[in-house]
């Protein structure tokens, strides 16, 4: 075991401890942990994003390694601008151009994504940012073309599938597969659990003893999906307990123990401290 | 009774930090000291399984990980069986993140299973060709075209350059397809845009929060199977003969649910005598 993971375990005990210890009460460990949580993901999602896409799938397309010598004054004239890049951000831009698999000749058509892309960065400019406003409305109008046929195909059309259930050739009852009761108590779910978002009638009476029956389905489905979230969240729980315990080991230097002690006689102290204050 | 009941409606005002305490000490102490309770696989992870079964040597399975630390421990068990399953019957794994700290998860997932246990090559039996960003709009581009999408790997190989790059240009020539999901862009998205319009058998790992927004897919057929978190790790480690982090896992989290079942119970109980009490008087 090196250095550096023992000093990343101990990190990893501090930052762990330091969100558990807001189950207390709101204190400054909470606070150091809430604030690096967010401060390094913010930086590590945008690495990742410059580092996965904008330098070798933008850039990359826009000044690929040229074939020989660049010719022509507009491609001379291109490339002037890439090397003039290249010496302000030598690691972005390595010279004679990026290679990442993408031919040898600029992919032109890709200057509209970084022109839109540069006015999304805008808005922070209050005079210019009017300009974020053709990004977003690019990437609006993109998101829901792309998704309105998905949603149609997997959601709308698949799930009528689903749910068109057959009564034929199945055993009465079955408690993992399908059957006749299970596909009945699905037709009836979904009859119901659909009727109870028609508004168009008042739910009373007749009608209202069947929506009443979709509440019934809606409320089973609720509590599923709480049980399932207890359930995922035990697990979390259980997966940083075990890290927790194999931190808390001799090949770790027992860091839990330590930061644990510390972060206790530490919160003690700040409370009690606290409470005096606030008494005086 | 009278007495009892005051108790149990005291009790009921109980300061919730007490509750967390006695939640970290049954979850705490099966870990030091297991119950070893049985484990039985249920039918959308039996599926899984025999899906994977079915796939032969040589075949190809692409394996998407968009999960990463905060819920490490209900997916992580599940992607570590299930590479462990492909790589026993020497399926070529292709792995892709739609999530930027999936990278490192699978990175993790391969070194413990790909490399320290089964010695498998890089480029030959197993990819990771990274992360991404771009959502659904990432899985469109594989269905379509594949090296539009990846040009280099990971490492920086050029697609060209790895041998088991040769015929794969789109997502329909995969055989079997895999997400390991924690949210969007994950199972939904993958079912959306690669499974349903391809064609290729889909399997999916999630969360416990999301199984009941999955399953209508795993019930219409479109997908082939879920592992429900850790319960679901833990099954298929029991199927495949290989216990886990998902199997050690298991007794903490049965009497833990059994615990918070208790509490549920309890509270019910102490907030309807209260409320008959209150309409007495």
């Amino acid at each position: 075991m090196n250095g550096s993971e023992i000093f990343g375990a101990w990190v990893a005990v501090f930052l762990t401890l330091g969100i558990f210890s807001y189950l207390y009460k709101d204190n400054p460990f909470y606070k150091i942990a809430e604030h690096v949580f967010v401060g390094v993901s913010a930086g590590y999602w945008m690495s990742m994003f410059f580092w996965t896409q904008i330098q070798p799938n933008l850039f990359g397309r826009l000044w690929p390694v040229p074939e020989g010598t660049i010719s022509g004054f507009f491609m001379r004239t291109w490339y002037g601008i890439y090397n003039l890049f290249g010496s302000i951000l030598p690691s972005v831009f390595p010279d004679g151009g990026i290679d990442k698999g993408h031919g040898t000749h600029p992919h032109f058509i890709y200057i509209i994504p970084f022109v839109l892309g540069v006015m999304m960065l805008l808005s922070v400019v209050s005079k210019w940012s009017w300009f974020a406003r053709l990004g977003i409305a690019y990437t609006v109008g993109m998101a829901a073309g792309l998704r309105a046929y998905a949603f149609l195909n997997s959601n709308v059309l698949g799930q009528l599938k689903g749910s068109a259930v057959s009564f034929v050739g199945l055993d009465w009852f079955s408690l993992t597969d399908a059957s006749i009761i299970n596909n009945i108590i699905i037709l009836i779910g979904t009859i119901t659990g659909l009727l109870y978002f028609y508004f168009s009638k008042e739910h009373k009476g007749n009608f209202g003893k069947v929506t009443r029956v979709g509440i019934y389905f809606l409320m089973i489905s609720f509590g599923a999906s709480f049980g399932f979230a207890v359930m995922g969240r035990i697990s979390l729980l259980i997966g940083r307990f075990t890290d927790l315990i194999s931190y808390g080991g001799p090949t770790y230097n027992y860091a839990s123990l330590w930061v644990l002690l510390l972060m206790v006689i530490l919160l003690a102290v700040w409370t009690f401290k606290s409470e005096k204050k606030v008494a005086s | 009774m009278e007495k009892f009941l005051d108790f149990i409606v005291r009790a009921g005002s109980l300061d919730r930090r007490y509750i967390f305490v006695v939640i970290a000490l049954v979850v705490m102490l099966p870990l030091f000291f297991p119950l070893n309770l049985p484990i039985r696989p249920t039918v959308s992870s039996q599926t899984i399984y025999n899906t994977v079964e079915k796939l032969e040597s040589g075949d190809k399975a692409l394996v998407s990980f968009e999960y990463g630390p905060s819920t490490k421990p209900e997916i992580h068990p599940m992607a570590v069986a299930l590479l462990r399953h492909l790589f026993e019957k020497d399926v070529k794994v292709y792995i892709t993140c739609l999530w930027p700290d999936g990278q490192f998860m699978a990175m993790e997932a391969i070194q413990q299973v790909a490399v320290n246990q089964y010695q498998k090559v890089y480029g030959e039996d197993y990819v990771l060709l990274g992360f991404r960003p771009g959502n659904e709009a990432v899985i469109k581009g594989l269905v379509s075209n594949f090296r539009k999408v990846y040009t280099v790997d990971s490492q920086g190989n050029f697609l060209d350059d790895i041998p088991m790059m040769n015929g794969i240009n789109q997502v329909a020539d995969f055989d079997y397809l895999f997400s390991a999901s924690a949210g969007y862009p994950g199972t939904v998205e993958w079912v959306q845009y690669a499974a349903d319009p391809t064609g290729v058998i889909m399997g999916t790992g999630t969360t416990s929060i999301q199984v009941n927004e999955v399953m209508p897919y795993v019930q219409s057929g479109q997908i082939k199977g879920i592992l429900g978190g850790m319960p679901g790790a833990a099954e298929y480690e029991k199927l495949i003969g290989q216990a886990g982090i998902g199997t050690s896992g298991m007794d903490a989290q049965s009497v833990a649910h059994i615990v918070i079942v208790g509490f549920i119970i309890f509270g019910n109980i102490s907030f309807f005598v209260e409320r008959r009490r209150s309409k007495k008087y």
